[in-house]
């Protein structure tokens, strides 16, 4: 008998070697770093002065939102309409921007210098390219194998355009902090956080929070990175909640040069490749009528945007998913997030804002209906 | 050379261990049933092949299926698209099910173990064999949809999912990386068979109860409610092949694949020794 408890034994030793290792690895990953002090002061500089434009790494990101999982239905409406549903839509529709938002997604990011970008969303056996190489830009979509060619104006030195490049694609950690870091003004209480580590990199944990409670969110912190002051992660946490509602952060990152071949793209044979025009639309919702002037009322994280009558919410409220997504209130239809709220009007009119909803109500009721339109009204539905 | 010499007698029991694990290949890949899934894995591809080549390929269906009619390459990845979630795990669990049981419902199990085979060999020689199966089914599948696709589509160069193009050796060399992530991932299925062989003497049994916890965990992969368990889950890294497929390979799941069969390998391989070691073996 002595020696079957032997035998046992080395059954409970494998579980137990093999649960010792996991928590290693995990232990390993989330030992926190001892930097230099620093201020708050410093490491927002340290982020400024930030000028890392070559690199490659894995994002990941996460959402939740409290909204249901949207993946389902990026897939199945760029199916049911084959012919027409190229990249072109799938990139640019109010449902793939919905999709890219939610849910959890990996992103690898390759960069050398201002100009050359290639981001690849990484889906169960499928990809979306954007390849952005000098003036030339790619969309590529590999479930419908679509491709969307774009030339940028020739004028496009200043390097700043990097959002505009990559349209329906996983921001990088560094356009999230930097809208970030231009929001931080008096309204916000900025201090550190304990040092972290994010994809092997030491990092400074920069914790914005909103001096106000009138806004849904609780805090925003971002890991800076202690040598080079690229931003690594961004979490933003909801008023109450302790684990983050949205997070972007590399899990793996190097400085080296990218290969050159990976921005040397052009659409392979067979690929249906659609030229277009600069795009007019971007890829937040919040943005995709972006051109009437919209109207901001509030100040800091409480503001709400009230964008016009007019702007093409019918594309949104004629989705199959927008009865699904919001709620029925009082003079509208509410898109409730643990971040942002957003109110569709009867009378056509949007208001959006990282406030509650009733808060988005009131605006509406204070706001005169119809005194913001610029274009002809378009049917309530 | 007497024979109380003791390298004369590790080597020779080195042969019987070699000779021992070919002699159980020999009769595994001789049987009737080992034959008939095969054929019936080679039969995916073939029929997805002619479906396209009948029909055009317009229309909905698994990843990659649109691409085949343009490059008979596909074949095999969409096959193996189709296989991965139960044509491949049923295989390997009656395989891996029957491993242990099997012998001891025919009543074989004492005869192997009267003869000088240990019970830790029997073991691993069942499961290497599991692991040749394993293999060889994946790769039935790729081949099978190559010559496929080779007969009744075009060759050649072959577009990644990043978009970017390789050619026909390149794709080829992939295809086989391919096969032997899809068998690397079901080697852990292949340990949690056969520990469920040790306990029975019915081999219906552990094939069936192998094939339901491959099935389990892909349904629990599917259900957000269980998102913890998602990584450790055997399936979990199963359809995420496709990352052999981009510009430039992904080896991060091939290693996360590694390290999770590993994992089960040796969870249930020590499972199944201390259960099969401190067995009673009476048939």
């Amino acid at each position: 008998m002595a020696r079957n408890q032997k035998r046992w034994a080395v059954a409970i030793a494998a579980p137990a070697v093999v649960a010792v290792v996991v928590a290693g690895g995990v232990l390993a990953t989330s030992a926190s770093a001892d930097l230099p002090e620093k201020t708050p002061e410093q490491v927002l500089e340290l982020a400024a002065q930030a000028d890392v434009q070559t690199f490659s790494g894995t994002v990941e990101q996460s959402s939740e939102l409290g909204l249901p999982d949207l993946s389902g239905f990026g897939g199945s409406t760029g199916g049911s309409s084959d012919g027409s549903g190229t990249a072109a839509d799938r990139g640019l529709s109010p449902e793939s921007a919905l999709e890219l938002l939610t849910g959890s997604h990996e992103a690898r990011v390759y960069a050398d210098g201002s100009d050359k970008l290639r981001v690849q969303v990484l889906d169960q056996l499928a990809e979306r390219d954007v390849v952005r190489n000098g003036d030339d830009v790619w969309l590529y979509d590999s479930s419908d194998d679509s491709a969307v060619h774009t030339t940028l104006p020739t004028r496009s030195d200043d390097s700043s355009d990097e959002g505009a490049a990559t349209p329906g694609t996983v921001p990088t950690p560094a356009d999230v902090a930097q809208r970030f870091l231009t929001a931080v003004d008096p309204s916000t209480d900025v201090s550190l956080g304990a040092d972290t580590s994010v994809a092997g990199r030491d990092a400074y944990d920069l914790v914005l929070t909103p001096r106000t409670d009138t806004t849904l969110v609780g805090s925003v912190s971002i890991a800076v990175d202690s040598e080079t002051g690229m931003p690594l992660q961004v979490e933003v946490l909801a008023r109450g909640a302790s684990s983050p509602a949205f997070e972007v952060g590399f899990s793996s990152l190097s400085l080296d040069t990218p290969s050159a071949e990976l921005f040397d793209f052009s659409a392979p044979d067979g690929t249906t490749v659609t030229e277009k025009a600069l795009p007019t639309k971007s890829d937040a919702p919040d943005a995709s009528a972006a051109h009437p002037e919209p109207v901001v009322t509030g100040e800091g994280w409480g503001s709400v945007v009230e964008l016009p009558v007019g702007t093409d919410t019918a594309e949104l409220t004629s989705s199959p998913l927008f009865s699904q997504l919001t709620t029925k209130v009082d003079g509208g239809s509410v898109l409730q997030t643990t971040l942002v709220s957003v109110l569709l009007t009867d009378d056509g009119r949007v208001f959006a804002g990282a406030v509650p909803a009733d808060a988005l109500q009131a605006a509406a009721a204070a706001a005169p209906a119809g005194g913001a339109a610029t274009a002809p009204a378009t049917p309530a539905e | 050379m007497s024979s109380s010499d003791p390298t004369a007698v590790r080597s020779s029991r080195r042969a019987l261990g070699w000779g021992f694990f070919l002699s159980e290949l020999g009769v595994l890949f001789r049987r009737r049933r080992t034959q008939a899934m095969l054929g019936a894995l080679a039969a995916v591809p073939i029929l997805i092949a002619v479906a396209i080549r009948v029909t055009g390929g317009d229309g909905r269906g698994p990843a990659f299926l649109d691409r085949i009619s343009q490059n008979g390459l596909f074949v095999g990845m969409t096959a193996l698209v189709v296989s991965i979630p139960l044509f491949l795990p049923l295989t390997v669990g009656v395989v891996a099910g029957d491993s242990v049981s099997g012998e001891a419902s025919t009543g074989t199990l004492r005869y192997l173990l009267v003869s000088p085979v240990g019970r830790i060999r029997l073991l691993v020689v069942k499961f290497a064999s599991a692991v040749v199966f394993c293999l060889a089914a994946t790769l039935t599948v790729s081949v099978a949809g190559l010559l496929a696709g080779a007969v009744l589509f075009p060759i050649g160069p072959v577009t990644l999912l990043s978009g970017d193009t390789v050619d026909v050796g390149e794709a080829l060399l992939r295809a086989l990386l391919i096969s032997v992530y899809v068998a690397l991932g079901l080697l852990g299925l292949a340990a949690i068979g056969l520990f469920i062989s040790t306990l029975t003497d019915a081999p219906v049994g552990a094939m069936a109860a192998t094939v339901v916890v491959a099935i389990l965990s892909q349904v629990l992969g599917q259900l957000s409610q269980t998102e913890l368990l998602h990584p450790f889950l055997p399936s979990y890294h199963w359809l995420d092949f496709a990352d052999l497929l981009r510009q430039p390979i992904d080896w991060s799941s091939f290693a996360g694949n590694a390290w999770l069969q590993l994992a089960y390998v040796a969870i249930f391989g020590a499972l199944a020794y201390a259960r099969f070691a401190t067995k009673d073996v009476l048939s």
